[in-house]
């Protein structure tokens, strides 16, 4: 039995987030998707399948799990879909074949050998489509992340449910500073080794757990309302952290941020206000950067996915920020705002346009070129080594696949920006 | 050309020579030399490489370079 994660379309949904990243390793809670999924399984032999241009980098980040490799279906199989958000899900590798739907979309198939034999098809999504059509479907009800406030509506409760799998509650691994407080159930904390709470921090984790992970420090004057993650290595400076906060990896956060997921090595250093976010890798948010993330009528937020406006049914939503874009002081994002990836958004006045294409820069109310591929990219690994981190060559191939692939949008915003 | 640097860089026209560099006396920061390239592609109606664009330092040069770019285009 072999475990298969896998994208479907939905991807582009979730744009700009999975640009550089399929679905499945998106972020709500602590963990990714796939990691919540693949935690429900143990050790088990797992493929997975993504989108074309992905595969080069997936291949090097996932070795030695096969992508995009035809020849794993050639056994009985459990095929998963990347954009399940895996919570309290009970599902087994064993059991009769089925295919699960939920709105047309497949969720799960646990296939026998022999229909996977019967099967030919040259792609995964044909394959997919060939499914349908061989076994009886059913359909059900689960969280499938389909855009990306999602993640973040999601995110408390996801937080809760990676904590009772990821944490020693009440342990306290690290330092804890006498002059701090837990306001509430200490059972409720988490603070592995060699993490720091600095003196005068208050943690609150009446409303949810707080996990504090390896590495992380904790400054003077925070405050830490649960739930709430805070991944390895990160800096929390003097922040006020309110309620559904996940932060990854290597961050450095200050000022006040709320129910929004920061993804990992991104910085929101000073003060500001962040809430009902995602915030992708290596962003920088300028100092005072603040985005709404509620209308002042009250009314629902409306997101540009694909070129359209998307209702998104919720009143609150915040910004929607792609890897490596940098925001400069003072910068205010407005209700539902998407930002593609290596962007360079500079206030003028006012707030920012609600949807700023990839590779752009945004100066004096109009969209510009800036300094094309070559100069971003060396700007990008100039930041990721501030981290020690190294750009791999194939992420830099994906630069430019991707540059190509938003031309077309970028061309159309440059020049009716220029036009207005 | 000299009309666009002149409106772009808030500059008088009379006083840009060929051999002014755009930073160093022109005053053409990071913002302005994004300003002015996008500004060239408009009044010549074309589309230059931005990092090759941004390269060109003189004004000389960016007359070399626009009228090239303008030459292929044709």
């Amino acid at each position: 039995m072999r475990l298969c994660i896998f994208e479907d379309e939905g991807f582009e949904l979730l744009y700009p987030l999975t640009y550089l990243r399929p679905v499945f390793n998106l972020k709500c809670g602590q963990t990714t998707l796939a990691e919540k999924i693949l935690r429900n399984f143990g050790s088990v032999k797992t493929a997975y399948f993504v989108r074309d241009y992905l595969e080069p980098l997936m291949k090097e980040k996932l070795s030695p799990a096969k992508v995009n490799d035809m020849n794993v279906l050639k056994d009985d199989v459990l095929l998963a879909n990347g954009r399940w958000l895996f919570i309290d899900v009970k599902l087994t590798l064993d059991g009769p074949e089925e295919v699960a739907t939920c709105k047309n979309s497949i969720v799960f198939a646990r296939l026998k050998k022999k229909t996977v034999d019967s099967i030919s098809a040259a792609t995964f999504r044909e394959f997919l489509d060939e499914v349908k059509k061989k076994v009886k479907t059913r359909e059900i009800s689960v969280d499938l992340i389909s855009y990306p406030w999602d993640l973040v509506h999601h995110n408390p409760a996801a937080i809760e449910n990676d904590f009772k799998h990821t944490a020693k509650p009440g342990a306290i691994e690290g330092e804890f500073s006498e002059q701090s407080v837990i306001y509430g159930d200490k059972h409720k904390v988490f603070i592995a080794k060699n993490a720091e709470v600095q003196p005068f921090v208050t943690l609150d984790p009446r409303e949810g757990s707080i996990f504090i992970d390896e590495g992380a420090v904790v400054f003077p004057y925070s405050r830490i309302q649960g739930p709430c993650c805070i991944g390895k290595n990160s800096e929390i400076h003097g922040a006020k952290v309110r309620f559904g906060m996940s932060i990854g990896p290597v961050c450095r956060v200050g000022g006040e941020v709320e129910e929004s997921i920061i993804h990992g090595y991104s910085n929101k250093y000073h003060d500001g206000f962040l809430g009902h976010s995602y915030v992708c890798e290596w962003v920088n948010l300028g100092a005072l950067t603040t985005n709404s993330d509620l209308k002042n009528d009250y009314s629902n937020v409306e997101v540009c996915m694909k070129g359209e406006m998307t209702d998104t049914g919720l009143t609150k939503v915040g910004s929607f920020i792609g890897d490596h874009t940098k925001t400069s002081i003072g910068t205010f994002l407005n209700t539902g705002t998407v930002a593609g990836i290596m962007c360079n958004l500079v206030t003028s006045s006012g707030v920012m346009p609600k949807f700023i294409p990839s590779f752009t820069w945004f100066l004096h109310n109009r969209f510009f070129k800036g300094y094309g591929l070559e100069y971003m990219v060396q700007t990008a690994k100039k930041a990721m080594s501030r981290r020690k981190v190294e750009m791999s060559a194939e992420e830099e191939k994906l630069m430019a696949v991707l540059y190509k692939l938003t031309k077309e949008e970028r061309t159309y915003w440059i020049k009716k920006s220029a036009e207005q | 050309m000299k009309k666009v640097v002149a409106r772009q860089l808030k500059v008088k026209e009379s006083e840009i020579k060929n051999e002014l560099d755009f930073v160093k006396n022109l005053g053409a920061d990071s913002f302005a030399s994004i300003e002015l390239v996008a500004a060239f592609e408009e009044e010549f109606d074309i589309e230059m490489d931005e990092g090759a664009a941004l390269q060109v330092k003189t004004v000389g040069k960016a007359i070399e370079f626009i009228t090239k770019t303008v030459e292929q285009k044709k």
